[in-house]
Protein backbone atom coordinates (compact mmCIF):
# COMPACT_ATOMS: atom_id res chain seq x y z
CA UNK A 1 0.00 0.00 0.00
CA UNK A 2 3.35 2.57 0.26
CA UNK A 3 1.38 5.64 -1.39
CA UNK A 4 -1.27 4.60 -2.48
CA UNK A 5 -4.12 7.10 -2.71
CA UNK A 6 -6.63 6.38 0.21
CA UNK A 7 -9.38 8.85 -1.12
CA UNK A 8 -9.70 6.91 -4.49
CA UNK A 9 -8.90 3.42 -2.88
CA UNK A 10 -11.35 2.71 -0.13
CA UNK A 11 -12.25 -0.56 0.84
CA UNK A 12 -11.82 -2.83 3.66
CA UNK A 13 -8.58 -3.21 4.90
CA UNK A 14 -8.73 -6.30 6.69
CA UNK A 15 -9.50 -8.08 3.46
CA UNK A 16 -6.58 -10.26 1.86
CA UNK A 17 -7.79 -9.38 -2.00
CA UNK A 18 -9.75 -6.86 -3.20
CA UNK A 19 -10.18 -5.72 -7.09
CA UNK A 20 -11.74 -2.53 -8.65
CA UNK A 21 -12.47 -2.15 -12.25
CA UNK A 22 -11.62 1.84 -13.32
CA UNK A 23 -10.79 4.13 -16.67
CA UNK A 24 -7.93 5.91 -16.85
CA UNK A 25 -9.48 9.13 -14.93
CA UNK A 26 -9.77 7.50 -11.86
CA UNK A 27 -13.43 5.84 -12.01
CA UNK A 28 -14.76 3.16 -10.81
CA UNK A 29 -17.53 1.18 -12.68
CA UNK A 30 -17.77 -1.34 -10.35
CA UNK A 31 -15.81 -2.90 -6.61
CA UNK A 32 -15.00 -6.43 -6.79
CA UNK A 33 -13.98 -8.70 -3.32
CA UNK A 34 -15.11 -8.59 -0.04
CA UNK A 35 -15.76 -11.26 2.38
CA UNK A 36 -18.25 -12.92 5.39
CA UNK A 37 -17.02 -14.35 8.59
CA UNK A 38 -17.00 -17.55 7.22
CA UNK A 39 -14.23 -17.87 4.29
CA UNK A 40 -12.17 -15.19 2.83
CA UNK A 41 -13.29 -16.23 -0.78
CA UNK A 42 -16.98 -16.90 0.27
CA UNK A 43 -18.16 -13.99 -2.51
CA UNK A 44 -14.20 -14.47 -4.53
CA UNK A 45 -15.71 -16.71 -8.02
CA UNK A 46 -15.57 -17.22 -11.60
CA UNK A 47 -18.97 -16.33 -12.88
CA UNK A 48 -19.21 -13.21 -10.80
CA UNK A 49 -15.63 -12.08 -11.66
CA UNK A 50 -16.20 -12.66 -15.38
CA UNK A 51 -19.69 -10.76 -14.92
CA UNK A 52 -18.21 -7.93 -13.32
CA UNK A 53 -15.54 -8.28 -16.35
CA UNK A 54 -18.40 -8.12 -18.98
CA UNK A 55 -20.27 -5.32 -17.22
CA UNK A 56 -17.56 -2.90 -16.43
CA UNK A 57 -16.25 -3.79 -20.36
CA UNK A 58 -19.91 -2.57 -21.84
CA UNK A 59 -19.48 0.51 -19.32
CA UNK A 60 -16.73 1.19 -20.34
CA UNK A 61 -17.64 1.67 -24.15
CA UNK A 62 -20.54 3.50 -23.61
CA UNK A 63 -19.74 7.54 -23.78
CA UNK A 64 -22.76 8.17 -21.12
CA UNK A 65 -21.50 5.54 -18.52
CA UNK A 66 -23.53 5.90 -15.34
CA UNK A 67 -20.02 6.41 -13.46
CA UNK A 68 -18.49 8.53 -10.84
CA UNK A 69 -16.40 11.81 -12.37
CA UNK A 70 -13.32 11.89 -11.45
CA UNK A 71 -12.86 13.67 -8.11
CA UNK A 72 -9.66 16.64 -8.51
CA UNK A 73 -9.58 15.76 -4.85
CA UNK A 74 -8.51 12.69 -5.35
CA UNK A 75 -5.15 13.46 -6.75
CA UNK A 76 -2.89 13.49 -4.79
CA UNK A 77 -4.99 12.16 -1.91
CA UNK A 78 -3.65 10.72 0.80
CA UNK A 79 -1.63 7.96 1.53
CA UNK A 80 -0.73 5.17 4.18
CA UNK A 81 2.56 7.28 4.97
CA UNK A 82 0.72 10.41 6.22
CA UNK A 83 -0.96 8.59 9.06
CA UNK A 84 0.61 9.73 12.14
CA UNK A 85 1.32 6.11 13.28
CA UNK A 86 2.36 4.57 10.42
CA UNK A 87 5.99 6.22 11.17
CA UNK A 88 6.35 4.04 14.27
CA UNK A 89 4.75 1.12 13.17
CA UNK A 90 7.39 0.55 10.22
CA UNK A 91 10.02 1.49 12.35
CA UNK A 92 9.83 -1.36 13.85
CA UNK A 93 9.84 -3.42 10.21
CA UNK A 94 12.64 -4.99 8.23
CA UNK A 95 10.38 -4.98 5.40
CA UNK A 96 8.83 -1.88 4.52
CA UNK A 97 5.83 -2.63 2.54
CA UNK A 98 2.61 -1.24 3.96
CA UNK A 99 0.31 -4.14 4.03
CA UNK A 100 -3.34 -3.14 3.45
CA UNK A 101 -4.18 -4.04 7.15
CA UNK A 102 -1.57 -1.72 8.31
CA UNK A 103 -4.10 1.29 6.76
CA UNK A 104 -6.28 0.29 9.21
CA UNK A 105 -4.68 -0.56 12.12
CA UNK A 106 -2.82 2.56 11.79
CA UNK A 107 -5.60 4.46 11.64
CA UNK A 108 -7.00 2.92 14.61
CA UNK A 109 -3.98 3.51 16.67
CA UNK A 110 -4.61 7.04 15.84
CA UNK A 111 -8.49 7.36 16.89
CA UNK A 112 -7.21 5.74 20.08
CA UNK A 113 -4.11 7.83 21.11
CA UNK A 114 -6.74 10.89 20.35
CA UNK A 115 -8.90 9.39 22.76
CA UNK A 116 -11.83 8.71 19.89
CA UNK A 117 -11.54 5.44 19.55
CA UNK A 118 -14.78 2.98 19.37
CA UNK A 119 -14.91 -0.69 19.51
CA UNK A 120 -17.47 -0.47 16.58
CA UNK A 121 -14.88 1.39 14.24
CA UNK A 122 -13.58 -2.12 13.72
CA UNK A 123 -16.63 -3.52 12.13
CA UNK A 124 -16.55 -1.49 8.80
CA UNK A 125 -17.37 -2.58 4.81
CA UNK A 126 -20.64 -4.65 6.34
CA UNK A 127 -22.32 -7.29 4.12
CA UNK A 128 -25.75 -7.02 3.04
CA UNK A 129 -26.23 -10.27 5.25
CA UNK A 130 -26.19 -7.89 8.16
CA UNK A 131 -29.37 -6.36 7.20
CA UNK A 132 -30.32 -10.13 6.27
CA UNK A 133 -29.88 -9.72 2.51
CA UNK A 134 -28.50 -13.17 1.69
CA UNK A 135 -26.86 -12.75 -2.04
CA UNK A 136 -26.06 -14.96 -4.41
CA UNK A 137 -22.40 -15.66 -4.14
CA UNK A 138 -22.26 -15.77 -8.29
CA UNK A 139 -24.99 -13.18 -8.98
CA UNK A 140 -24.22 -11.08 -6.74
CA UNK A 141 -27.26 -9.02 -6.47
CA UNK A 142 -29.71 -11.52 -6.66
CA UNK A 143 -31.12 -12.37 -2.91
CA UNK A 144 -30.77 -15.99 -2.64
CA UNK A 145 -32.41 -15.79 1.10
CA UNK A 146 -33.65 -13.80 3.64
CA UNK A 147 -32.38 -13.87 7.00
CA UNK A 148 -35.09 -14.93 9.37
CA UNK A 149 -36.49 -11.71 11.99
CA UNK A 150 -34.24 -9.14 9.65
CA UNK A 151 -34.46 -5.90 8.52
CA UNK A 152 -34.57 -7.49 5.12
CA UNK A 153 -37.84 -10.23 6.14
CA UNK A 154 -39.49 -7.06 8.26
CA UNK A 155 -39.05 -5.17 4.61
CA UNK A 156 -40.87 -7.65 2.65
CA UNK A 157 -37.66 -8.72 0.67
CA UNK A 158 -37.85 -11.89 -1.48
CA UNK A 159 -35.50 -14.59 -2.45
CA UNK A 160 -35.15 -14.27 -6.06
CA UNK A 161 -35.43 -9.92 -5.88
CA UNK A 162 -32.47 -8.55 -7.40
CA UNK A 163 -31.14 -5.35 -5.77
CA UNK A 164 -30.47 -2.53 -8.44
CA UNK A 165 -30.20 0.38 -6.01
CA UNK A 166 -28.50 1.03 -2.80
CA UNK A 167 -29.25 4.47 -0.76
CA UNK A 168 -29.91 5.83 -4.68
CA UNK A 169 -26.25 4.32 -6.28
CA UNK A 170 -26.68 1.45 -8.51
CA UNK A 171 -25.01 -1.51 -7.21
CA UNK A 172 -23.43 -4.26 -9.69
CA UNK A 173 -21.98 -6.72 -6.93
CA UNK A 174 -21.30 -7.64 -2.93
CA UNK A 175 -18.65 -4.94 -3.08
CA UNK A 176 -20.63 -2.39 -4.51
CA UNK A 177 -23.42 -3.04 -1.59
CA UNK A 178 -20.63 -3.32 1.04
CA UNK A 179 -18.91 0.27 -0.36
CA UNK A 180 -22.42 1.84 0.08
CA UNK A 181 -23.49 0.42 3.56
CA UNK A 182 -20.17 1.25 5.01
CA UNK A 183 -20.78 4.80 4.39
CA UNK A 184 -24.21 4.55 6.37
CA UNK A 185 -24.38 5.62 9.83
CA UNK A 186 -25.05 3.30 13.12
CA UNK A 187 -28.76 3.95 13.07
CA UNK A 188 -31.68 4.65 10.63
CA UNK A 189 -33.54 3.49 7.48
CA UNK A 190 -32.09 2.46 3.84
CA UNK A 191 -33.84 3.06 0.83
CA UNK A 192 -33.17 0.01 -1.59
CA UNK A 193 -34.51 -0.23 -5.00
CA UNK A 194 -34.90 -4.37 -6.20
CA UNK A 195 -36.00 -5.71 -9.09
CA UNK A 196 -39.23 -8.32 -8.97
CA UNK A 197 -40.78 -10.08 -11.73
CA UNK A 198 -39.21 -6.99 -13.93
CA UNK A 199 -40.98 -4.28 -12.00
CA UNK A 200 -38.76 -2.25 -9.74
CA UNK A 201 -39.70 -2.16 -6.33
CA UNK A 202 -38.73 0.77 -3.74
CA UNK A 203 -38.02 -0.65 -0.36
CA UNK A 204 -36.81 0.58 3.00
CA UNK A 205 -35.20 -1.05 5.73
CA UNK A 206 -34.68 -0.32 9.31
CA UNK A 207 -31.28 -0.20 10.72
CA UNK A 208 -30.95 -1.73 14.05
CA UNK A 209 -28.63 -0.80 16.78
CA UNK A 210 -25.32 -2.45 16.43
CA UNK A 211 -26.19 -3.89 12.86
CA UNK A 212 -22.78 -3.33 11.50
CA UNK A 213 -21.55 -6.20 14.12
CA UNK A 214 -20.82 -9.75 13.15
CA UNK A 215 -20.49 -12.42 15.46
CA UNK A 216 -17.47 -13.36 14.59
CA UNK A 217 -14.67 -10.69 13.37
CA UNK A 218 -11.74 -12.77 14.12
CA UNK A 219 -10.31 -12.78 10.83
CA UNK A 220 -10.24 -9.24 10.85
CA UNK A 221 -6.39 -8.08 11.68
CA UNK A 222 -7.00 -4.89 12.92
CA UNK A 223 -9.10 -6.28 15.86
CA UNK A 224 -6.14 -6.20 18.03
CA UNK A 225 -5.73 -2.41 18.23
CA UNK A 226 -9.62 -2.14 20.16
CA UNK A 227 -8.98 -4.54 23.30
CA UNK A 228 -6.45 -7.02 25.01
CA UNK A 229 -5.03 -10.33 24.31
CA UNK A 230 -4.17 -13.51 25.94
CA UNK A 231 -0.71 -12.91 25.22
CA UNK A 232 -0.05 -16.45 23.94
CA UNK A 233 -1.07 -18.57 20.78
CA UNK A 234 -2.06 -22.09 20.37
CA UNK A 235 -3.84 -24.92 18.55
CA UNK A 236 -7.11 -26.73 18.75
CA UNK A 237 -6.62 -30.64 20.28
CA UNK A 238 -7.54 -33.23 17.92
CA UNK A 239 -9.53 -36.29 18.94
CA UNK A 240 -7.12 -38.44 20.49
CA UNK A 241 -5.94 -35.50 22.75
CA UNK A 242 -9.09 -34.68 23.49
CA UNK A 243 -10.25 -38.19 24.31
CA UNK A 244 -7.30 -38.67 27.15
CA UNK A 245 -8.19 -35.09 28.79
CA UNK A 246 -12.43 -36.49 28.37
CA UNK A 247 -12.67 -33.25 26.84
CA UNK A 248 -15.73 -33.21 24.37
CA UNK A 249 -15.66 -31.91 20.73
CA UNK A 250 -17.62 -28.76 21.13
CA UNK A 251 -15.68 -27.71 24.16
CA UNK A 252 -12.87 -25.15 24.67
CA UNK A 253 -9.72 -26.98 24.11
CA UNK A 254 -6.68 -24.96 23.15
CA UNK A 255 -3.04 -26.11 23.67
CA UNK A 256 -0.78 -23.43 24.29
CA UNK A 257 2.06 -23.56 21.85
CA UNK A 258 3.79 -19.66 22.39
CA UNK A 259 3.47 -17.49 24.94
CA UNK A 260 4.64 -14.02 24.38
CA UNK A 261 2.64 -11.95 26.85
CA UNK A 262 3.85 -11.06 30.52
CA UNK A 263 0.74 -10.83 31.75
CA UNK A 264 0.02 -14.41 30.76
CA UNK A 265 3.64 -16.05 32.18
CA UNK A 266 2.61 -13.49 35.26
CA UNK A 267 -0.76 -15.44 35.30
CA UNK A 268 1.19 -18.64 35.25
CA UNK A 269 0.17 -20.30 32.25
CA UNK A 270 3.07 -22.56 31.34
CA UNK A 271 3.43 -24.10 27.53
CA UNK A 272 1.53 -27.27 27.03
CA UNK A 273 -1.10 -26.19 29.39
CA UNK A 274 -4.20 -26.91 27.46
CA UNK A 275 -7.51 -23.77 27.79
CA UNK A 276 -10.75 -25.07 28.33
CA UNK A 277 -12.06 -22.00 29.82
CA UNK A 278 -11.38 -18.25 29.62
CA UNK A 279 -13.56 -15.48 30.89
CA UNK A 280 -16.15 -17.82 30.80
CA UNK A 281 -16.38 -18.83 27.62
CA UNK A 282 -16.04 -22.92 27.18
CA UNK A 283 -17.45 -23.25 23.13
CA UNK A 284 -15.44 -25.03 21.01
CA UNK A 285 -13.34 -22.18 18.76
CA UNK A 286 -9.54 -21.77 17.46
CA UNK A 287 -6.77 -19.42 18.79
CA UNK A 288 -8.04 -16.44 16.88
CA UNK A 289 -11.52 -16.61 18.27
CA UNK A 290 -10.18 -16.65 21.84
CA UNK A 291 -8.53 -13.85 21.38
CA UNK A 292 -11.55 -12.01 19.79
CA UNK A 293 -13.28 -12.69 23.01
CA UNK A 294 -11.12 -10.01 25.13
CA UNK A 295 -10.22 -7.67 22.49
CA UNK A 296 -14.50 -6.93 22.04
CA UNK A 297 -15.64 -7.80 25.71
CA UNK A 298 -12.54 -6.82 28.09
CA UNK A 299 -10.93 -3.59 28.74
CA UNK A 300 -7.05 -2.72 29.38
CA UNK A 301 -6.35 -3.35 32.96
CA UNK A 302 -9.25 -6.05 33.43
CA UNK A 303 -8.94 -9.38 35.31
CA UNK A 304 -10.43 -12.34 33.50
CA UNK A 305 -10.74 -16.53 35.19
CA UNK A 306 -8.79 -19.16 32.76
CA UNK A 307 -9.20 -22.70 33.39
CA UNK A 308 -6.33 -25.03 32.42
CA UNK A 309 -5.70 -28.29 32.35
CA UNK A 310 -1.77 -29.39 33.15
CA UNK A 311 -1.80 -33.29 33.01
CA UNK A 312 -4.22 -34.66 34.68
CA UNK A 313 -4.55 -31.24 36.95
CA UNK A 314 -7.50 -28.56 36.90
CA UNK A 315 -6.18 -24.85 37.43
CA UNK A 316 -8.23 -21.84 37.99
CA UNK A 317 -5.91 -19.07 37.38
CA UNK A 318 -6.72 -15.74 36.76
CA UNK A 319 -5.07 -13.09 34.40
CA UNK A 320 -4.79 -9.66 34.50
CA UNK A 321 -4.23 -7.77 31.22
CA UNK A 322 -2.00 -4.66 30.87
CA UNK A 323 -3.26 -1.69 31.86
CA UNK A 324 -2.34 0.18 28.50
CA UNK A 325 -2.18 -0.90 24.90
CA UNK A 326 1.41 -1.45 23.62
CA UNK A 327 2.65 1.32 20.95
CA UNK B 1 0.20 -12.37 5.67
CA UNK B 2 3.24 -11.13 3.51
CA UNK B 3 3.67 -8.07 1.54
CA UNK B 4 0.90 -6.60 0.02
CA UNK B 5 1.20 -5.58 -4.25
CA UNK B 6 -1.03 -3.33 -6.51
CA UNK B 7 -1.67 -4.78 -9.48
CA UNK B 8 -2.92 -3.01 -12.16
CA UNK B 9 -4.06 -4.73 -15.67
CA UNK B 10 -5.45 -4.01 -19.20
CA UNK B 11 -8.48 -6.00 -19.13
CA UNK B 12 -9.42 -8.68 -22.24
CA UNK B 13 -11.83 -7.27 -24.70
CA UNK B 14 -13.51 -10.66 -24.32
CA UNK B 15 -14.35 -12.67 -21.39
CA UNK B 16 -15.36 -16.70 -21.83
CA UNK B 17 -16.24 -19.15 -19.32
CA UNK B 18 -19.18 -21.88 -18.76
CA UNK B 19 -21.57 -20.32 -15.88
CA UNK B 20 -23.28 -22.65 -13.25
CA UNK B 21 -26.28 -23.46 -11.63
CA UNK B 22 -27.52 -21.15 -9.53
CA UNK B 23 -27.70 -23.63 -6.62
CA UNK B 24 -24.87 -25.91 -7.42
CA UNK B 25 -21.42 -25.78 -4.68
CA UNK B 26 -19.23 -23.48 -5.78
CA UNK B 27 -16.00 -24.92 -7.45
CA UNK B 28 -12.60 -23.35 -5.40
CA UNK B 29 -9.87 -23.91 -7.77
CA UNK B 30 -6.61 -24.57 -5.89
CA UNK B 31 -3.87 -20.97 -6.16
CA UNK B 32 -2.58 -20.99 -9.67
CA UNK B 33 0.88 -19.29 -11.23
CA UNK B 34 -0.60 -16.38 -13.30
CA UNK B 35 2.70 -14.85 -14.18
CA UNK B 36 2.85 -15.39 -18.04
CA UNK B 37 -0.74 -15.42 -18.67
CA UNK B 38 -1.17 -12.10 -17.62
CA UNK B 39 0.88 -9.07 -17.76
CA UNK B 40 0.27 -7.76 -14.26
CA UNK B 41 1.45 -3.77 -14.06
CA UNK B 42 2.72 -3.21 -10.72
CA UNK B 43 2.44 0.87 -10.81
CA UNK B 44 -1.43 2.23 -10.51
CA UNK B 45 0.04 5.48 -12.85
CA UNK B 46 1.68 3.17 -15.31
CA UNK B 47 -1.40 1.49 -15.38
CA UNK B 48 -3.16 4.42 -15.98
CA UNK B 49 -0.92 5.20 -18.91
CA UNK B 50 -1.61 1.74 -20.53
CA UNK B 51 -5.01 1.92 -20.06
CA UNK B 52 -5.29 5.57 -22.27
CA UNK B 53 -3.26 4.58 -24.57
CA UNK B 54 -5.38 1.33 -25.26
CA UNK B 55 -8.60 2.62 -24.53
CA UNK B 56 -9.31 0.06 -21.82
CA UNK B 57 -10.34 -0.38 -18.57
CA UNK B 58 -8.22 -1.10 -15.79
CA UNK B 59 -8.40 -4.16 -13.52
CA UNK B 60 -7.12 -2.80 -10.12
CA UNK B 61 -6.32 -5.83 -7.79
CA UNK B 62 -5.24 -5.35 -3.97
CA UNK B 63 -3.74 -8.65 -2.67
CA UNK B 64 -1.48 -10.56 0.11
CA UNK B 65 0.78 -12.82 -1.85
CA UNK B 66 0.61 -16.17 -0.51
Amino acid sequence: MNGVNLDLFQFEYDLTWMSFFMDADHRIYTRYGGRDDSDPESHLNRESLLDAMRLSLALHKMDDAPRRRANPKREPGRTPEQIPTMTTMMAKRKNKCIHCHDVKVATLKHLRNQGRLERDMVFTYPTPANLGLVVDARRQTRIKSVGKDSPATEAGIQPGDLIDQVAGRQVRTFGDVSSILNSLPASGRLNLTVRRDGRETPVTLDLPAGWKRTTDPSWRESLHVVGPNCGLWGRKLNGKERQRLKLSSDKLALKVTFIWGPHTRKAGIRVGDVIVSLDGQTRNMNIKQLHAHPMLHRDWGDTIPVTIRRGNRTLDVRMTFPRTPPN
Amino acid sequence: MSRTALIAATMLTATTGALIGADAPIPKPAPQKIDGLVRWVYDYEQGRQLARKTGRPMFVVFRCER
